[in-house]
């Protein structure tokens, strides 16, 4: 088969794809006018790829430019999982996040959300071309799927519809400060696995992990900046914002899935997904504990972002902090285990756990608090509005 | 990519631009010339409708002299501001006299209400050419060179790497035009 014959097969299905994609954004809520100029653009960033496997048993050997060049089913189906989960986690933080726009507390933000959605569905839709073009009908199949599923935190969500892949990705994001905290946390991860991705064996999966990842910055920082903003402005108490740290933070460390993961073994073996910092060091994987490794990597990172925005704490406000990875584990070896949120061992009853966890993650209390002071000045720079 | 194949762009004489480009931002942008805090203001305190106190923000920001606009020329900018599509820039010439004279200025109120407009400066001008992208000096308000100015800041962002993106909610547009500004300035040293 040349590559004449692979262009032709699959592109219309692409297109085909489209009709659908148009559709899911109607379906989901979002109205396709706010895209306003913006394109949807395939973008791939080949130099950066690299040409030769980086890592694992085949390091060394040419990067795989297209299916048939992967050496086994195994790892056909392994390439096909992690695009898919990553396209399902772009489509699903639109589905969580469009309705927010309403009620935006300035126009930058609100065009900051926007943008932050615009490249969200072009992540998806990238990840959606390489499924289509470059995994047959199979790739299709799971490219149709990915506009299929409708994350349990749209408030637009019709009874039946399948839920998003990944548990966070269903959880609603009922205001701003819960989209800022998701910017942060959420796709901080997300920079996370797009990084790990970038030294693929698959080609044109690195490749297009680069325009990606200059998207994600301006994510990052707009998540980032928003919570020093509220910091700042010193409306919302810092007792009630550690709370919702509390809860984004367990959050997020889950996302890196289970301990001694023998899944991530495997695509560090296939060379699939390194290391975070897999181009910056030389030192060998400790491929039983790759996903222990970038967690730790991201809670650093956490923990730096903290110092730098408890800088605009208001006197008197109690420090912001980065609770234990033990806290409220829900996956890995602290899950269902009671720590602290300073990381010891809660000794107690589970009466008086479930108490302790009152106080610390965000309460219908908490939610009905912020509702109040959401009507004040609450962040900086808020456009008054009646 | 257009721009690209016409500029005929060196990228081997980027690399060592792309390297800098965190480093060279903070430089400019987080200088005490440049108020990152008036800056970081300014993108929250300008909307829609705009306003003649708006646009004095800008101004005073950008230590401009005061506008000595008659009424009728200052709503003809703000209903520009309103049409104008990035990466339009002929629309410019569409302006009177007096505002379109003065482009520099021009650009800063649409840097600061479309966010994709680039602030035109003169030492960003010289980083532009410092790396090969013979961008002339504005001595005319000549609204082809502000358009080849910030379509080269935005091939620019097209290529270069992902490591050159900071965690920042500045406009990435300011990320590029910051860095080429000290960028321009060292090739002065």
């Amino acid at each position: 088969m040349g590559p004449t014959d692979v262009v032709e097969d699959y592109e219309p299905n692409f297109e085909a794809w489209i009709d659908q994609f148009n559709d899911w954004q109607k379906r989901i809520g979002f109205d396709p006018a706010w895209l306003g100029d913006y394109r949807f653009e395939i973008k791939f960033d080949w130099d950066i790829a690299g040409d030769t496997i980086e890592f694992g048993d085949f390091e060394g050997m040419p990067k795989w430019n297209r299916r048939m060049q992967v050496p086994q089913q195994s790892i056909r189906d392994a390439i096909i999982s992690m695009v898919s989960v990553q396209g399902d986690t772009e489509f699903a933080s639109v589905e969580q996040q469009w309705h927010l726009l309403d009620s935006a507390p300035t126009e930058y933000d609100r065009k900051s959300a926007m943008r932050i959605m615009c490249e969200e569905q072009r992540h998806g839709w990238q990840m959606a071309y390489v499924l289509c073009n470059y995994f047959g009908e199979h790739g299709i199949r799971e490219a149709q799927k990915l506009i299929e599923r409708n994350s349990g935190g749209n408030p637009q969500r019709e009874e039946g519809e399948a839920q998003r892949l990944l548990g966070s990705f269903n959880e609603p994001i009922d205001h701003w400060l819960d989209f800022f905290m998701f910017t942060h946390f959420i796709d901080r991860d997300g920079k996370f696995q797009l990084k790990m991705l970038s030294t693929s064996s698959f080609k044109p999966l690195a490749a297009s992990m680069g325009p990606m990842l200059k998207e994600e910055s301006f994510h990052l920082g707009t998540g980032a900046n928003g919570i020093r903003r509220i910091v700042k402005q010193g409306v919302i108490p810092c007792a009630l914002l550690q709370r919702y740290i509390n809860k984004w933070t367990s959050t997020g460390l889950d996302l890196f899935g289970v301990d001694e993961s023998t899944s991530a073994q495997w695509a560090y073996v296939y060379g699939i997904k390194g290391r975070y910092d897999e181009r910056e060091v030389d030192t060998p994987a400790v491929r039983e504990h790759l996903n222990e490794e970038s967690r730790m990597h991201y809670f650093e990172e956490l923990k730096l972002e903290m110092e730098r925005i408890n800088k605009s704490r208001h006197e008197g406000e109690p420090e912001l902090y980065i609770p234990s990875d033990k806290f409220h584990r829900g996956i890995g070896k602290f899950a269902g285990v009671h720590h602290t949120t300073h990381g010891e061992p809660f000794e107690g009853s589970d009466e008086e756990w479930q108490e302790y966890l009152r106080g610390m993650l965000p309460s219908d209390e908490d939610e009905a608090t912020l509702k109040e002071l959401f009507k004040q000045e609450w962040i900086q720079y808020r456009e008054w509005k009646e | 990519m257009r721009a690209y194949a016409l500029l005929n762009i060196d990228k081997g004489r980027l690399q060592p631009f792309f390297d800098r480009v965190p480093e060279l931002f903070h430089a400019h942008h987080h200088s005490e010339a440049q108020d990152p805090k008036g800056y970081e203001e300014l993108l929250y305190r300008l909307y829609r409708p705009y306003t003649g106190a708006m646009l004095d923000m800008v101004d005073r920001w950008a230590v401009f002299d005061e506008r000595d606009w008659r009424e009728d020329v200052q709503l003809e900018v703000m209903l520009f501001l309103y049409a104008i599509r990035y990466p339009d820039t002929l629309l410019i010439e569409s302006l009177s006299d007096k505002a379109r004279s003065d482009l520099p200025r021009l650009s800063s109120y649409l840097h600061f209400t479309k966010h994709t407009y680039a602030i035109w400066d003169e030492d960003t001008r010289k980083g532009l050419c410092r790396l090969g992208i013979e961008i002339p000096p504005l001595d005319s308000a000549e609204p082809y060179i502000y358009g080849a100015y910030i379509s080269s800041i935005e091939l620019l962002k097209d290529i270069a790497p992902f490591t050159c993106f900071l965690e920042h909610d500045v406009p990435r547009q300011r990320l590029f035009q910051a860095a080429l500004a000290s960028w321009g300035r060292e090739g002065d040293d």
